[in-house]
């Protein structure tokens, strides 16, 4: 009975987290003349791939793939090397300016990126780097850094140090303990916040629109996103296309995260 | 290794190097134009004047940049409120379902997360529509005659509302799943201590669940009281932050200001201006970060 | 392919030539190869065809050049040209909205034809696209195309209902009223659709905006802008048009395209997004021009279109000219209206329109053509949409005029802050 109301209650959730999704995909199924049907229709009557191939077929649309690809892979993970240390030291070292240091990152947060579009774009010009996917990748792992130091310190800090001393005492290195043991257990860590750097930096459009002007070949994929529209409006039905395939990317990247998390990462782990 | 000192400040290095040459630098660019004339006509070509305060001056003399606070703050309770709550709901929900639920609603949930936000934007808006959306048409159905052709956008509270609806919803999975992943880090032994000193499921979840989270449940709410407060292209793309002002908030009101009317000089200002406010209500948060 | 080889041949033979006249001096930098010239094109305004076409004879004509056209995308563009302005490197060429051009030319960053403007034969351009484009008597923007509104029609509903295309406004509210019928809409008239209003509101002598000793002024709240706005109401009226929206979102094609709509107010050039949604419709779509308030003189409209603008950061400003001086003559003219629909950038050419209904009805209308307020901060009025959501707010009950006086409170604002 008690599980019964618990999976209707997640049945629910599901529907209502899932609904909006759902149209998304279901209008670059549908043919153009049912998108503005008058009685809204849930299932396509006759699916199509037609906004798909216009979607694949927009100009660029691999090159933008590949810089996407490789921008954010490259952002995401120069975050978690970088960050690693930072939280590291932050939670497992005793040094003068740590609660400075920790303050520093955590009002890191709260830049104002929007309004740092101009003076971001003033420096690249002013420095030569305009038009340069590494000005994008650091702009992009800036964007992502602190958020990913104020988790992974969250994280660490909940793993008791004690387990890397008792490794330590075992006679492993430090830098073997924390490998080995604390390693291991920051997986949910590094999940949630490798992901959250991967949206973030996927789905920006603001600084890849100034940053990168006069060599197109340079843009990523939000860029392409946002193309299915002229002076009539947009075309819904490609632009659904592209941003479920858009979102694929993500939803693969979340179901691997989910098995290597899933398996080994028990909570009798964290008691050792 | 602890005798060196030098070891944690070659951890931090690289992130104070990134940080300083892509934040503190663009920070304080950003400072300096809040203090000059700054238009289109600078930026292109250069020899802004510098001409003090005045730009914030104009801010602070007027009404519209206080009422703009007030409906940010607004903003940020509402959403950041209903977001805590829900996800801590949902989290609690995830680690209690079986395992093929679990992972349905948890990709379901990565699924809302990972859908860009301006396909979801635009999907919301049609939901709304008044002659052919499918919330009418729900109401309607359910005999609620009424919204029959009701306009959402029409009215500032309705805006308002199908806004917030909007940014829970893209919300709620990160905090879900952040919750959840602590959740499971709490040892079973104290859940099955707790049973079997008669706790019930309120009393469990108040004196082990929140206690074990709490430094998560303070970084869930100071993240998401920055991200609600700077929440931007959902507004405008819904609305340009109307009807009249309804749902202008900081971010909407400086972009309005910096890229519409290209007054890059009042825009920093308000940045500025936002991340001291930041600062302030969240200056609880950050002692007890210095503290730990 | 075979345009490709010739434009080959043409370049190697030009080389040659170009090399033995150099071979006295020994100097010229053959490694250098032609200039590359970029030029943005808006989405949409031109069709890959002809760009295609434009670009293989131009490259064959000037072997010098490398023409490298790029397409741009709609959402960010205003920031992409500002920054692009802005930037040390900028592309050459770059078509702005005749409702943007006149900010981006106030800043500076656009290089000044003035002096161009006689080779251009600029004597006969349309002033909705030459006007916004000049700036105390200098001329930056160089009209490219216009394009304006008419009433496109469904011919079967008005068959059906027995009404032909109106000569007045009152004889065009009649017959909305005879085609609202029985499951139909008279017209699909969005509540935002604020170019439409534009045109009621100069009809009736009104302006969005006026200027009154060196300062704007909002002027929504006259009495013609008010008679203006009720003329909109009751048109709207007749049929379902989303009062909170504007004709892109659902872009109205579609909405057309279901065929119960029997009007709508858009550019001619919406017939073939309409046929891409449904082909059945084939030489059922007319055109005719926006009715005035006597059958003498048909409907203010707003001139729509594009200028092409040369930025000072172009590098290389003598062959940017050229390629705009291409695009603004008259070959390339004839060949974008024929086959876009547009209205060319000078009056003497309005002939090459002539046989095809929509485009005539379009230059009917265009003779009455009107551009929006002259100035640079009209861009930003457009922007907040704060006209789109006056409309709402009277349509949805709101008092027109305590409506109109706030909304022209609010562009009076902006029309005056300083750059």
């Amino acid at each position: 009975m008690r599980r019964l109301a618990l999976n209707a209650v997640a049945l629910a959730v599901l529907v209502v987290t899932i609904f909006p999704v759902y149209w998304m995909y279901l209008t670059a199924f549908k043919p153009t003349r049912d998108i503005q049907a008058a009685t809204p229709t849930f299932w396509p009557s006759s699916p199509t791939l037609d906004h798909f191939v216009t979607a694949v077929n927009a100009p660029g649309f691999w090159t933008f793939w590949r810089n996407s690809l490789l921008v954010t892979v490259a952002a995401v993970l120069l975050a978690l090397v970088v960050a690693m240390a930072a939280a590291f030291a932050a939670t497992r070292m005793r040094w003068r300016g740590r609660g400075a240091f920790v303050v520093m990152v955590f009002a890191a947060q709260m830049a104002p990126w929007e309004a740092l579009l101009v003076p971001v774009f003033i420096i690249a010009r002013d420095t030569g780097l305009l038009d340069s996917l590494a000005m994008l990748t650091g702009v992009y792992f800036m964007i992502t850094l602190p958020f990913t130091i104020v988790t992974l310190r969250g994280f660490l800090a909940a793993i008791p140090p004690e387990l890397e001393e008792a490794a330590q005492v075992d006679g492993c290195s430090r830098l073997v303990a924390f490998r080995r043991v604390t390693f291991p257990l920051l997986a949910p860590g590094l999940m949630a916040t490798s992901l959250f750097g991967f949206i973030t930096a996927w789905n920006e459009f603001a600084f890849v629109n100034v940053l990168i002007i006069k060599d197109q070949d340079k843009r990523t994929l939000p860029v392409w996103l946002s193309s299915f529209r002229d002076v009539f409006g947009t075309d819904w039905g490609a632009t659904m296309a592209a941003a479920g395939l858009f979102a694929l990317p993500v939803l693969l990247l979340f179901l691997f995260l989910q098995r290597r998390v899933g398996t080994g990462m028990t909570a009798g782990a964290v008691k050792g | 290794m602890r005798g060196r000192p030098f070891w944690p400040y070659l951890l931090i290095a690289p992130t104070v190097a990134g940080g300083a040459f892509l934040l503190l630098y663009p920070v304080a660019k950003a400072a300096v134009i809040s203090l000059q004339h700054f238009r289109m006509g600078e930026l292109i070509k250069g020899g802004a004047a510098f001409i003090g305060f005045g730009n914030y001056a104009e801010l602070l003399s007027g009404d519209e940049f206080w009422a703009v606070l007030l409906r940010t703050v607004w903003w940020t309770a509402v959403n950041v409120v209903l977001i805590v709550v829900l996800s801590t709901a949902v989290a609690l929900l995830l680690v209690r379902l079986r395992r093929g639920m679990r992972l349905a609603l948890m990709s379901a949930l990565a699924l809302a997360w990972a859908t860009p936000i301006i396909a979801a934007t635009t999907v919301f808006q049609w939901l709304f529509q008044s002659e052919l959306g499918v919330v009418n048409w729900l109401l309607v159905t359910l005999g609620l005659d009424s919204f029959r052709g009701y306009t959402w956008f029409a009215d500032g509270d309705a805006t308002f509302a199908v806004l917030v609806v909007l940014v829970v919803w893209q919300s709620v999975p990160f905090a879900a799943l952040t919750l959840y992943a602590g959740l499971t880090t709490i040892p079973a032994e104290l859940y099955e201590s707790a049973r079997i000193d008669g706790g019930t499921g309120w009393q469990i979840f108040w004196q082990v669940t929140l206690p074990m989270l709490r430094t998560l449940f303070a970084l869930i709410v100071s993240l998401e009281v920055i991200w609600v407060a700077k929440c931007f292209p959902q507004i405008w793309v819904l609305s340009q932050g109307g009807p009249g002002d309804a749902t202008t908030t900081l971010p909407v009101y400086a972009f309005k200001i910096a890229r519409v009317l290209h007054r890059y000089d009042l825009g920093s200002a308000v940045a500025m201006l936002t991340v001291l406010i930041l600062a302030v209500a969240l200056i609880s948060n950050l002692r007890r970060m210095v503290g730990s | 392919m075979k345009h490709r080889l010739t434009a080959a041949v043409a370049a190697l033979a030009l080389a040659a030539a170009a090399c033995g006249s150099d071979a006295g001096t020994g100097a010229a930098p053959e490694s250098s190869g032609p200039a590359k010239l970029t030029v943005w094109i808006m989405d949409g305004s031109v069709t890959q065809d002809l760009l295609k076409t434009f670009e293989t004879g131009y490259e064959a004509a000037r072997p010098e050049v490398d023409l490298d056209i790029q397409i741009q995308a709609w959402d960010g563009i205003g920031e992409r040209v500002t920054a692009a302005l802005a930037s040390t490197d900028a592309p050459d060429v770059i078509e702005v909205g005749n409702t943007q051009v006149a900010q981006y030319a106030a800043s500076g960053g656009v290089t000044d034809l003035t002096a161009k403007v006689a080779d251009l034969r600029g004597e006969d351009w349309l002033p909705g696209l030459a006007q916004p484009g000049n700036i105390d008597g200098k001329q930056y923007g160089i009209p490219w195309y216009a394009a304006n509104r008419v009433v496109v029609y469904h011919k079967d509903l008005f068959a059906k209902a027995d009404v032909q295309p109106p000569k007045t406004r009152d004889e065009w509210l009649e017959i909305t009223k005879k085609l609202n019928q029985g499951g139909n809409q008279g017209i699909y008239l969005t509540g935002q659709t604020w170019y439409a209003l534009a045109g009621f509101i100069w009809d009736e002598g009104g302006d969005l905006a006026v200027q009154e000793g060196g300062r704007w002024k909002g002027a929504l709240d006259t009495p013609q802008a008010l008679a203006g706005m009720e003329f909109y109401q009751r048109l709207q009226a007749l049929g379902k048009g989303p009062k909170d929206a504007d004709e892109a979102n659902p872009p109205q094609h579609e909405v057309f395209a279901q065929g119960e709509v029997a009007q709508i107010i858009a550019v001619p050039g919406i017939a073939a997004r309409v046929l891409e949604v449904e082909p059945d419709l084939k030489d059922k779509i007319g055109n005719f021009p926006i009715p005035g308030k006597t059958p003498d003189k048909p409907g203010s409209v707003f001139t729509g279109g594009s200028d092409l603008i040369v930025p000072v950061a172009s590098q290389h400003q003598e062959e940017a000219y050229e390629v705009v001086k291409a695009l603004a003559g008259e070959e390339f003219q004839t060949d974008l209206a024929k086959a876009m629909s547009f209205v060319p950038n000078r009056t003497s050419l309005a002939g090459v329109l002539s046989g095809d209904e929509g485009t005539a009805a379009m230059a009917t209308g265009a003779a009455n053509g009107r551009a929006t307020p002259n100035t640079p901060n009209w861009a930003a009025v457009e922007a907040t949409s704060v006209i789109k959501q006056y409309m709402t707010a009277v349509l949805t009950g709101g008092d027109p005029a305590t409506e109109a006086r706030k909304t022209s409170e609010s562009i009076t604002a902006t029309l005056n802050s300083g750059s």
